[in-house]
């Protein structure tokens, strides 16, 4: 895809990405992908998510990495220790001249930056990603993705009972994380945009997951008692859940009306819908067995593509439960492009998903950088002798 | 504490229900935005029932005081407006005159139908931008399907891999992640928008797939089965290459009989902490088999066994806190109510007290973010349906008398049943 830069709308904006975590990546990804120039800064022998697979053929390799190649996407690399008086000195310099600065750094760092950044004459907008928040009794604590999750009370819903609480997807609360801080920087850009001042901000994990839906606490808030765990199947408010068909499975929710009535049209069971048994929900989560009994070998006769596309022609919730395999080539996604292929940089391609969101053709997926690919371009333009840069490469304070 | 004015002096209209529609709306209107929510009438909003399911607070209409409704519907204004009666379109049409932004989350074709497609809404104002945010997008072969969250879940291929590796496909239980993810792609998507709109004059149609959202939020599952034709399997906790990577479970703690640790060690640093923190600093120390990364793979069960033992013999809380001081990863998998005995939330007054005419004062988890200097406030708590109706009404212009005869007419409201 192509389109001139210059009318992208994120375009002649300097972004600052510092840290080298999945989600601050995450959250850079979104504005290189819309026109943005991102610089991220690594550690010299590269960012830490650089090392997180898959990689082909399970060969490792710092620019091969799932999570380097999708979320690098369009960035420039600056390798760069910021923990040096000489490289904070640069990061300093490069921040003078940037929109946004999205950090994730322990607590100490991250608040010696962001001062050292409000001091100048033209202070970005820092955008800090922390596990706990920058401080309080938990700032310090060391977390990864599954261990913030069990914060948040959705692990605890996310299992069975007397069963270990389950995770989501590796990485799924890392990557809420991130998107959660780009979609307040770019509040942030578009105020300083019109006439607002920089602004400090702060995403914390723990934060971001628990303050968003998914969650449960209201419900307990409100109740005084727990919300019920789902147990897969509902046998209170079904049909909700997963469903064997004749080749694989079907998510249901459709206990209520008028999905509920519109299921009972569509199985040739009209009178299901006003049947007694299946009216309150006092009633209806007495006889889950006989419904069971009628919708089950009903699916069963049935492929699970066929159950799907039948049943919505009703207006039924149901989606078929696929695998990745599947979900890349199914119709809609095919359709719509929903992924995308993008080449890797030892040759052949990998799949990446497309944009999130479709507006115009403002959404590319360039390359991802090398480590420090374009360190001494940066230097330069920051007006560093060639002296400079050579004694600065040569201390290891660059790469 | 001022009210945020990041958005400052944008209108936004949300045609939404549930929740990954709302919650957008809820999120802009922390950053400043006016938005202003136009709820279904007559029929009641799904997150609205007629009649309390559960023991819900306070008294008064059941469809004021559903908890998955107040979740995500704070900081804005409700108008309830039947967008079938010919006073209720006319309303609909002045109000997408006068806004910046419009996004619906109905199926794709629904908001067509009711006669407030992008098309007509340009004609009205070319200035706007039009969100859809059906659960498959706008266009394509599944136009007019409808899904929760839960069915978006399992198309892109998450509900296949997060259930317990031993328990039937039927086990597990459905999700609604993507109604989080989606609502922050949103007000990604409308600012963005907004500054395209600066640059071209003219509004934008964006077209905004759930599906595709939840697709960017899983890089990994599609790299490996692109670059290495792998299908991931369920793997439940453990992580093939740290260990340990599991939940443990605790005699007692604040979640009562059902008390676990979440507990791992990335690395040899996390190892020695930990070890250190059992009462065990030789399992870190060089020549014990257990000091290495290929040893704790290699000896990945009797590693668990022996935190499993170590685990069960405290509070949950207690022994996070002391592997976390010592420097290893461990977490409490809290229950709800232990947000409210949450030091770090505590100390971070985190946590809204907020009062609500129907459900009195409740608490509410807090904002997804802190800026400074102009902090989000929860200047709004939940609407009632069709709160806002005369003020939304008469700033569009309409008359006293006129309002009194959309009322007549049924073409807005302001209660249910």
């Amino acid at each position: 895809m192509t389109t001139n830069a210059t009318t992208r709308p994120l375009a002649g904006r300097l972004i600052v990405e510092v840290g080298g975590s999945v989600p601050v990546a995450a959250a850079a990804k979104l504005f290189s992908d819309y026109g943005a120039d991102v610089v991220k800064v690594e550690v010299p022998g590269g960012a830490p998510l650089r090392r997180i697979g898959p990689f082909p053929g399970d060969v490792p390799g710092l620019e091969l990495g799932a999570f380097h190649v999708a979320l690098d996407t369009g960035k420039r690399s600056l390798t760069l220790d910021v923990e040096t008086p000489s490289g904070f000195e640069v990061f300093q310099r490069l921040c003078e001249t940037a929109d946004l600065v999205l950090m994730h750094q322990a607590p100490e760092l991250a608040r010696d930056l962001r001062d050292s950044l409000r001091a100048l004459e033209h202070p970005p907008h820092v955008v800090a990603l922390t596990e706990h928040g920058l401080d309080g009794p938990y700032a310090g604590r060391p977390e990864n993705g599954t261990s913030l999750f069990a914060w948040t009370g959705r692990m605890r819903q996310h299992s069975l009972p007397d069963e270990e609480p389950l995770r989501y997807a590796p990485y799924v609360p890392e990557m809420q994380w991130g998107a959660t801080a780009a979609a307040v920087a770019n509040a942030c850009l578009w105020s300083s945009e019109h006439g607002g001042g920089p602004r400090e901000v702060e995403v914390s994990a723990v934060e971001a997951m628990t303050g968003n839906v998914d969650t449960w606490f209201i419900n307990w808030e409100f109740q005084g008692a727990e919300w019920p765990r789902s147990v897969g199947q509902s046998r209170a408010a079904y049909p909700a859940g997963c469903y064997e068909c004749s080749d694989g499975y079907v998510v249901f929710a459709s206990a209520n009306p008028p999905f509920f009535n519109r299921l009972c049209e569509a199985i040739g069971r009209p009178e299901l819908a006003t049947d007694e048994r299946f009216l309150s929900p006092a009633e209806k989560a007495l006889h889950f067995d006989e419904f069971f009994a009628i919708l089950d070998p009903w699916l069963r006769a049935r492929t699970r593509d066929e159950v799907f596309t039948y049943l919505q022609s009703y207006g039924v919730m149901v989606a078929p439960v696929l695998d990745v395999s599947e979900v890349v080539t199914d119709r809609q996604a095919v359709a719509r492009g929903s992924f995308v292929e993008h080449a890797l940089p030892s040759g052949g391609s990998t799949l990446l998903a497309g944009p999130p969101f479709r507006l115009d053709d403002a959404w590319r997926h360039d390359l991802a950088p090398r480590v420090g690919e374009h360190t001494d371009e940066v230097l330069r333009d920051l007006g560093y002798s060639t002296t400079e840069r050579l004694a600065l490469f040569r201390a290891g304070v660059t790469g | 504490m001022m009210t945020s004015t990041l958005l400052k002096g944008l209108r936004v209209v949300e045609l939404c229900e549930v929740w990954a529609g709302p919650m957008a709306g809820s999120l802009l209107g922390d950053l400043g935005a006016d938005v202003i929510k136009v709820e279904s009438f007559p029929r009641n909003s799904m997150t609205r029932p007629l009649a309390t399911v559960q023991p819900w607070p306070g008294e008064g209409p059941a469809f004021e005081r559903s908890p998955i409704h107040h979740l995500s519907n704070r900081n804005k204004r409700n108008v309830a407006l039947n967008l079938r009666s010919e006073g209720g379109e006319e309303a609909m049409r002045r109000l997408l005159a006068e806004t910046d932004v419009f996004f619906e989350g109905y199926s794709a074709g629904t908001v067509e139908g009711l006669g407030f497609g992008w098309e007509v809404a340009r004609e009205i104002n070319p200035r706007l931008i039009y969100l859809s945010l059906p659960g498959w997008g706008a266009k394509g072969p599944y136009q007019g399907y409808v899904t929760l969250g839960s069915g978006l879940d399992a198309a892109a291929g998450h509900t296949i891999v997060r259930g317990y590796p031993d328990h039937p496909v039927e086990d597990t239980q459905p999700i609604f992640h993507s109604d989080a993810t989606g609502a922050l792609a949103v007000v990604f998507a409308v600012v963005t928008a907004l500054r395209q709109r600066e640059l071209t004059g003219e509004g934008a149609f964006v077209d905004i797939s759930q599906i595709e959202i939840l697709n960017w939020h899983l890089p990994a599952l599609v790299a490996d089965w692109a670059v290495n034709g792998r299908r991931t399997e369920r793997v439940g906790n453990a992580d093939p290459l740290i260990v340990p990577h599991g939940c443990y479970r605790a005699a007692g703690g604040e979640a009562g009989e059902e008390s676990w640790v979440f507990i791992a060690a990335e690395d040899d640093r996390q190892w020695s902490a930990l070890a250190g923190a059992l009462g065990h600093p030789e399992w870190a120390t060089r020549g014990h088999p257990w000091a290495t990364i290929q040893g704790r793979i290699a000896h990945r069960d009797e590693i668990d066994r022996a935190l499993a033992e170590f685990v069960g013999a405290g509070t949950a809380e207690e022994i996070a806190d002391r592997i976390s001081n010592a420097g290893a990863i461990a977490s409490p998998v809290i229950a709800p109510w232990s947000l409210l005995a949450n030091p770090q939330h505590q100390s971070r007054n985190w946590l809204q007290y907020v009062d609500h005419p129907y459900v009195g004062t409740q608490v509410f988890p807090g904002f997804l973010w802190s800026v400074q200097p102009d902090a989000a406030s929860w200047d709004r708590p939940t609407g009632l349906v069709g709160e806002c109706n005369r003020e939304v009404l008469a700033g569009l212009g309409f008359t006293e008398a006129e309002i009194e005869d959309l009322y007549a007419q049924g073409a807005v409201g302001d209660r249910y049943g």
